[in-house]
């Protein structure tokens, strides 16, 4: 995959608005000279900068009403300061009630400011609340009469986003038009092009359509840079939508708060230039390769995977034909099918990669050796009849993490170096 | 906090009540186990005590040992958050940490500390001897304590606290989601504490309403009294809202009911709906108390009238009656729909309004007044200051689209802390020490008092204004770590260095308490008025004799209290008529006859949570339980009226009708109406001036 001309981290602070002093000092206190991946001020998108572009200006306001309370409160308390002791027995101030004149004002002109706010609110509220009737061409490979045959269809830019315990699914629907209707409850949803978990891809420049519904609790999807947040409620489609300016990798993270490993549920927007888009869906939908050397360690980690990970995880090219969901509380696991072409895993916690591009097995050893000591979650010591949320200890063996591990590192493509460097936030 | 018996303070163990007569006889009774107990001495006497300001004392003591509990909890979260990838807290436990921090402050903290004002003040401010039901009150205090303990014990016997945040959004709290007891310890417990808040919300309702003194008019009652008034009218009607919603919450848990079950086809969004129509009301539950406070402290510290009464009173109906159009503004992003989001933002855009006429008729207040920088005013004054902050960051949040990225985040925890504890604590900290001689008849020390407002003050700022920053730079709420890399490192080392020095502060009070009330053997005693205030309550001796007024006084204008010790000259120039102590009553009146104590309410309220143990471990505990709450009812009804000697007593007795020139009934020295209908008394007829 190509396109990355920048990523977040390495961007300068800039900006271009005349409130720069003020939005300035705002980005000092923020520390945007060093990461802040999920500052707020830092818009990579129009729906974002629509939102600063409300807030700041009330910011400045409150301010500036802040200023002159406390500064009105400073001055009285020099002017108008006497002893405190009680004997003090100098002549009384003008005991004044009441001004109706003064106090009607008071009341009318912060009415006001709020009416100027108010019609401001309304103008982006209705903005960042609009989709953009936008479609673009998509290079698919379906099944035809003979094989595999390459065919072109309009693509509404749509994901639907599915929160749970406690990492996002994200699923494409290419060759067939899928609006909420057609979804039926969330623990059913229709077999889709396109599966992934943890890190959304979008097209740069394109406003992405999001439908949001969750399996078990609430959640909330937020991605800071390119649009606040919508909550991700169990029987419930929110509509929200996404775009990127620029290539990157734009961080997000879970904000309702979802139970035990809440912190530890993040997710990462990968927007990329619509050619690598178009290269990233052609890789997606190709089912995985299985090893086939029967000594090789690859050839070992399938076995284990079939014993072990397959009645909860799909690879799209193993075990695709018997899957029927995860026995888990949410009917779900992450599909595995394209694992080592995420620059993330376990809920987009852990970096799969090493900065210098080597795969981070360290981590990867540590989640599939006990998953709850690296992530907590509820799947180890249940009650009699209870379904596990979150990864198991499946009690593998040293050798087995390791062969399943030269499994997962088959599963790519990979990213590219750029990606991966990205996704570094230290 | 040391809290001495005002029974065994000062000369009045000659005491005005005499009802040492009614002690002797009461081997005669013949009604046995319920005859009523005449209160004595030590323990027995609080435990059975329906007296109002001892009522307000054991809410003020209980709520401040929960501020230590809450406190301590604030502590752990900040320890566990001053460092990325913090180890002090597993994730279970910070949940639940962070659920009871904010269950245990909102609930057990500031509205019980608020509760202890209420009833200490509102029956003095209006010219009353008690509140109407003194008996309710009692059960009010001892039925939200068992509740308070109900609560706090899932810790021991529940295998640890609730777990789904003080909001505790289903399906989230649902058995699946939170197996352990914690929630339903959460909901019953919450049941238990409604139960007295409504009740107590009815009794001072009908105080205000009915027992004001002559000529105490609703528009010459202090601001304090209003803003009181107007609180108990949000609980009585919020409190039914969450009661249901806790109730449901109850049976999705105990008895597999469905009504938050979406597998079952249920809106999640219901116990949204339910929770925040409850939740937002209770923000100016808290709020509403500490404006109170700072209403009657900024006018006395400025030696000038509280600026357009008016207003200031029907701003904060208007925020009473606001706050019920504002809930959906706790769900801007939840799912519900672009029109629903458009209107509550408006509605909660134009509270503000309100609220900015109180900050500005504060400034209004100062401004030109000659104003004494104590302790009580200080809080006062920081109150003001640092409640505009949370005010605006309010605003800012109240347009719905800048909230898709603040909501959630600790923009929100830096905004509702800057509300809540800038504006409700620190308010009712100026509280403490306004009205701490009243109370207990020793001043605080000043300077202690100083070190303690300004390191308050300093810790709340870095603790909580980080917290916008943080918020801003995308620190996620209610997270139990964070990632190095994020920028989150520095202001979440400072903010805990600053809650650290909160708890110092604390600490600094808990000293200043203790060695204020040692020095005040050597001090001369406050007096009735030490801080030349203006109300009704600072005319009687402090701490205030049990009866509170020798004489039920006669009402002719706002601050009757002040009028009566200042007057006009010619020139429109203040002279002062009479000092405090002349103006003051002396306490000296005998044989006032006041309610009878009662031991039932405190059966009743022992019985609550044993229903609570019943419904989550074994039913057959409600057995009992059920026994005393019914043989509580049964035996508060049947128990006679009042003590017979003490009625013959009063009508024996011909104190106080001489000296002053209104009516009679309503200045004689008769009991506040007791909550039964037989009352020597009524209470209608002590309201002669009405």
């Amino acid at each position: 995959m190509s396109g990355f001309i920048r990523t977040v981290s390495s961007r300068p602070c800039s900006r271009r608005r005349p409130e720069g002093l003020i939005l300035g000092l705002a980005l000092v206190l923020t520390g945007c000279a060093a990461d802040a991946e999920l500052d707020t001020f830092q818009d990579q998108s129009e729906t974002a900068r629509q939102i600063n572009d409300l807030a700041i200006p009330v910011f400045i306001v409150a301010g500036v009403v802040l200023v002159l309370v406390c500064g009105a409160i400073l001055w009285m308390s020099v002017k108008n300061r006497v002893p405190a002791d009680d004997d003090y027995e100098g002549e009384f101030p003008t005991q004044v009630s009441h001004n109706n004149r003064l106090e009607i004002g008071w009341t009318l002109g912060p009415f006001v400011i709020m009416v100027v706010i108010a019609v401001a609110t309304l103008v982006t509220h209705l903005a960042i609340n609009s989709t953009e009737a936008n479609a673009i061409e998509i290079q698919v490979e379906v099944d035809g009469e003979d094989g595999k045959e390459g065919k072109v269809v309009t693509w509404e830019p749509r994901v639907v986003v599915v929160g749970q315990q406690w990492w996002w699914e994200y699923r494409y629907y290419l060759t067939k038009d899928i609006t909420t209707d057609d979804l039926g409850d969330p623990w059913n949803l229709p077999e889709a092009d396109i599966v992934t978990a943890g890190q959304m891809v979008i097209p740069t420049g394109e406003e992405v359509e999001l439908i949001i519904t969750s399996r078990d609790v609430i959640h909330s999807h937020w991605i800071p840079a390119l649009n606040g947040k919508k909550d991700a409620v169990p029987g419930l489609y929110t509509p929200w939508k996404i775009e990127a300016d620029e290539p990157g990798v734009y961080f997000g993270q879970c904000t309702e708060f979802c139970g035990l490993s809440h912190s530890r549920m993040r997710m990462q927007a990968v927007a990329v230039t619509p050619s690598a888009f178009q290269e990233w869906i052609h890789a997606q939908m190709t089912p995985a390769t299985m090893p086939t050397d029967e000594n090789s360690a690859e050839y070992r980690g399938m076995q284990v995977f079939s014993n072990f990970c397959a009645s909860c995880h799909l690879i799209n090219g193993l075990n695709d034909s018997d899957y029927n969901g995860a026995e888990t509380v949410s009917g779900s696991a992450p599909d595995l099918t394209h694992f080592a072409g995420r620059t993330t895993f376990a809920g987009g916690v852990f970096n799969t990669y090493n900065p210098d591009g080597s795969l981070n097995d360290d981590d990867l050893a540590a989640w599939i050796r006990n998953p709850d000591d690296v992530k907590e979650n509820y799947a180890d010591d249940l009650p009699e009849g209870a379904l596990p949320r979150g990864m198991p200890d499946m009690g593998l063996s040293e050798r087995q993490i390791d062969d399943v591990i030269a499994l997962l590192a088959t599963l790519g493509p990979r990213p590219t170096a750029a990606q991966i460097l990205a996704t570094e936030v230290e | 906090m040391t809290i001495t018996e005002p029974t065994t303070e000062g000369p009045k163990t000659e005491g005005p009540l005499e009802l040492e007569s009614g002690r002797e006889a009461l081997a005669e009774r013949p009604l046995g186990v319920l005859t009523r107990p005449q209160g004595g001495r030590g323990w027995r006497d609080w435990l059975s005590t329906v007296d109002h300001k001892k009522i307000g004392i054991m809410y003020g003591v209980s709520a401040m040992v929960f501020f230590v509990v809450g406190g301590i909890e604030a502590l752990l979260i900040r320890l566990q958050l001053a460092v990325p990838n913090g180890g002090v807290l597993s994730a279970d436990v910070y949940n639940q940490v962070f659920t009871m921090h904010g269950v245990t402050m909102v609930f057990l903290f500031i509205m019980p500390l608020a509760a202890a004002f209420a009833n200490y003040l509102i029956p003095l401010q209006i010219g009353a001897r008690d509140v109407a039901f003194p008996r309710l009150n009692a059960l009010s205090y001892w039925v939200w304590l068992s509740g308070a303990i109900f609560l706090n014990s899932s810790w021991i016997v529940g295998g640890g606290g609730a777990d789904c945040g003080w909001f505790c959004y289903s399906p989230n709290s649902g058995v699946t989601f939170s197996p352990s007891h914690g929630v339903d310890f959460y909901a019953i417990g919450l049941l238990i504490a409604g139960i007295a808040s409504l009740v107590s919300a009815i009794n001072l309702i009908v105080t205000c309403l009915n027992m004001r003194a002559p000529g105490m008019d609703l528009f010459r009652m202090p601001v304090m009294t209003w803003m009181l008034l107007i609180t108990q009218f949000l609980l009585l009607f919020a409190l039914p809202v969450i009661t249901v919603a806790l109730f449901l919450l109850m049976f999705d848990r105990l008895f597999d009911a469905s009504f938050f079950n979406p597998d079952a086809g249920a809106d999640p969004l219901l116990w949204q709906h339910l929770f925040w129509i409850f939740g937002h009301p209770e923000v100016y539950i808290i709020i509403l108390p500490a404006f109170g406070v700072v209403s009657e402290v900024i006018p006395t510290f400025s030696r000038k009238p509280i600026f357009g009464y008016t207003f200031m009173v029907f701003s904060g109906i208007a925020i009473g009656f606001m706050g019920w159009g504002v809930w959906a503004h706790h769900m801007f992003v939840s799912g519900i729909g672009p029109i629903s989001v458009a209107a509550f933002s408006l509605s909660t855009m134009f509270i503000a309004v309100p609220t900015g006429v109180k900050v500005l008729n504060w400034l209004a207040t100062m401004w030109g007044g000659q104003i004494r920088f104590t302790t009580a005013m200080l809080f006062a004054v920081g109150t003001v200051a640092m409640f505009t902050i949370g005010g605006l960051s309010g605003v800012t949040h109240a347009l719905a689209p800048a909230d898709t990225q603040q909501t959630d985040t600790y923009y929100i925890v830096a905004h509702f802390h800057y509300v809540i504890f800038g504006g409700g604590v620190l308010g009712l900290m100026g509280g403490l020490y306004y009205w701490w001689p009243k109370i207990f008849g020793y001043m605080l020390n000043e300077r202690r008092g100083k070190i303690n407002f300004w390191l308050m003050l300093i810790g709340f700022n870095l603790t909580f204004g980080p917290m916008h920053i943080l918020g801003l730079q995308g620190m996620s709420r209610r997270i139990d770590t964070y990632s190095s890399g994020f920028g989150f490192e520095f202001w979440n080392m400072v903010a805990t260095i600053g809650s650290f020095i909160i708890a110092v502060s604390v600490v600094v009070l808990f000293h200043n308490i203790w060695k204020s009330k040692r020095e005040a053997a050597d001090l001369p005693p406050p007096g009735p008025d030490p801080w030349d205030a203006r109300s009704l309550e600072w005319m009687v001796p402090s701490p205030v004799p049990e009866h509170n007024f020798d004489e039920v006084p006669t009402v002719e204008g706002l601050d009757e209290w002040w009028h009566r010790k200042y007057s006009f000259d010619d020139d429109g120039r203040v002279v002062q008529i009479a000092t405090a102590e002349e103006a003051a009553q002396d306490g000296s009146a005998k044989g006032v006859h006041l309610p009878a104590p009662s031991f039932w309410p405190l059966v009743l309220a022992v019985g609550l949570p044993l229903i609570g143990y019943g419904l989550i471990f074994n039913l057959w505990l409600c057995v009992p339980g059920g026994l005393l709450v019914g043989m509580g009812i049964f035996a508060w009804a049947l128990e006679p009226v009042d003590d017979p000697d003490a009625t013959h007593d009063h009508h024996d007795d011909d104190h106080g009708d001489d000296d002053d020139d209104h009516d009679d009934t309503a200045s004689a020295p008769v009991a506040p109406g007791d909550d039964t209908a037989s009352a020597p008394v009524a209470p209608g007829e002590q309201q002669g001036g009405e």
